[in-house]
């Protein structure tokens, strides 16, 4: 069975996320942010989103667990900072519903939603410029970078949360994650 | 989803094996939660239970009343007439978190009397599983009645709800025939109508809210909402009958929502609003005005505090 554990940065919609992949049929668990990445044993893992960049645990560490890692919301922004892009306030909070276009439909984790997607979100700080190694997946008015790929490394990032109810397409989001991390 | 009837089996059968031949407690609020675990509980130990309900009066109206017929099953049942200490412990209490600790403390004072006197070992509690996963994050467990097991030395909790998600619970409910007024209740917050008053809790405020949740409820059914509700926010002016007024603002929510954790403000029709505006109004003198609130969650949350 695919295990992929959730690895909490103190969101409130982290539990959420293991719904979402329990519902799937997934094998998970919610991990505390400061559990050693070598004591993990998973296939796939989702970093949280949460409030604070420095309460992130030993979060930037599982980068190089060489397993694949979603990034949601605070979680999309630890994987830009610990790889050389910018994160910063943005001009104007997103919150609740956006409208968000996706502009890779290749991507193996948001390019099946194009041509656009009506998602909720819930940040101030946005992801400004993509580290390198990185492609630009998604994108709304509120929010240049809504979505980030680097496939190669196994790196995915969403600004918004899928997790939610209230985001049309997000059980379609994690299951392309699950199959990422089943073809990995 | 649960598979319903196994869940029942299961849980049945561990509440049976933790508490044994000992006797436990439960505060029943009248939602879900705590309805499915005490239903559950007393399936597995009877009238070893004491399902405890305090009426603290900041309920629902008619929400006494519709716990005592509900589970008049129950034998063990107590019911608690608390309402004259709390608003004395919330006098002059305004601050949201102090006005939660107030509630909270005086909750354990009566819970802890009714627990002493049935000599309880065992507290059963309807734990869900977000309500362990607190919004600080940390997984830590949740304590309905907090703070309850640092006063009395429980041998044990048992939480026989805690891996399911609300709608799951509702699930179980329907499965467990518990009425449809408990399986398909709208959420209800600890503190009861206290977090719908803005500011100080006075009976007068209460009974504002009160009466103003309930035409809420009642003219909003057929939109079927995940909550809704009338909220006290505070004074303005108005003009009753060539008198000037200054009253109450009652402020109208209703959200639609699968777990809470997203919630979207309803499109009410305007004859409704009107409707609700026209007989909160008129059947509260001390209402001036009332307003709907247009936001979701986030970036508001779905109560006022």
């Amino acid at each position: 069975m695919t295990r992929i554990v959730v690895l909490d940065l103190h969101g409130q919609f982290t539990h959420l996320e293991r719904r979402a992949l329990r519902d799937m049929g997934v094998d998970t668990a919610i991990l505390d942010a400061d559990t050693p990445p070598a004591e993990v044993d998973a296939d796939g893992v989702v970093l949280s989103g949460g409030p604070d960049m420095d309460r992130i645990g030993r979060a930037r560490e599982y980068l190089d667990l060489e397993v694949p890692v979603f990034g949601i919301c605070l979680g999309m922004q630890v994987i830009a900072d610990e790889r050389g892009g910018r994160v910063g306030g943005g001009d104007y909070g997103g919150y609740a519903d956006v409208d968000v276009e996706i502009v890779d439909d290749e991507d193996p984790l948001v390019g099946s939603l194009a041509p656009d997607t009506r998602v909720w979100a819930s940040h101030a700080d946005e992801v400004k410029e993509l580290p390198d190694g990185f492609t630009h997946t998604a994108t709304s008015d509120v929010c240049g970078i809504e979505a980030m790929s680097n496939v190669e490394e196994g790196l995915y990032g969403v600004q918004w949360h899928p997790e939610v109810a209230h985001t049309e397409e997000g059980e379609e989001v994690f299951e392309n994650f699950v199959a990422i991390c089943e073809s990995g | 989803m649960v598979e319903t009837d196994d869940f029942i089996d299961e849980a049945v059968a561990e509440i049976r094996e933790a508490v044994g031949d000992a006797n436990a407690v439960i505060a029943l609020s009248g939602g879900v939660d705590s309805s499915v675990a005490a239903t559950l509980a007393y399936e597995a130990i009877g009238d070893r239970l004491t399902p405890v309900y305090v009426d603290t009066g900041l309920m629902r109206k008619g929400e006494t009343e519709g716990v005592r017929e509900t589970f008049s099953f129950m034998e063990s049942l107590r019911i608690v007439e608390a309402e004259e200490r709390f608003f004395d412990r919330l006098e002059g209490v305004v601050d949201p978190e102090e006005k939660r600790h107030v509630i909270g403390e005086g909750f354990i004072d009566e819970f802890e009397t009714v627990a002493r006197e049935v000599d309880a070992d065992y507290l059963v509690q309807g734990t869900i599983y977000p309500d362990r996963i607190e919004s600080e994050g940390n997984i830590k467990s949740h304590h309905n009645v907090g703070g309850l097991p640092e006063v009395v030395d429980f041998e044990g909790i048992v939480e026989p709800v805690r891996d399911l998600y609300k709608d799951e619970v509702r699930e179980v409910a329907r499965a467990l025939d518990l009425e449809e007024v408990i399986s398909e209740r709208m959420p209800f917050p600890g503190p009861g109508l206290a977090v719908r008053v803005v500011g100080e809790v006075t009976p007068e405020k209460a009974s504002v809210a009160r009466e103003a949740c309930h035409v809420v409820e009642e003219e909003l059914e057929e939109y079927d909402p995940w909550q809704a509700f009338g909220a006290v926010i505070g004074k303005a002016t108005g003009v009753k009958g060539d008198n000037r007024v200054h009253g109450w603002v009652v402020a109208v929510r209703s959200v639609e929502s699968r777990d809470g954790m997203t919630a979207r403000a309803q499109e009410i029709d305007w004859n409704t609003l009107q409707r609700i505006q026209s007989r909160i109004t008129g059947e509260n003198e001390n209402v001036a005005r009332v307003v709907y609130d247009v936001t979701h969650k986030p970036p508001a949350t779905i109560e006022y505090e």
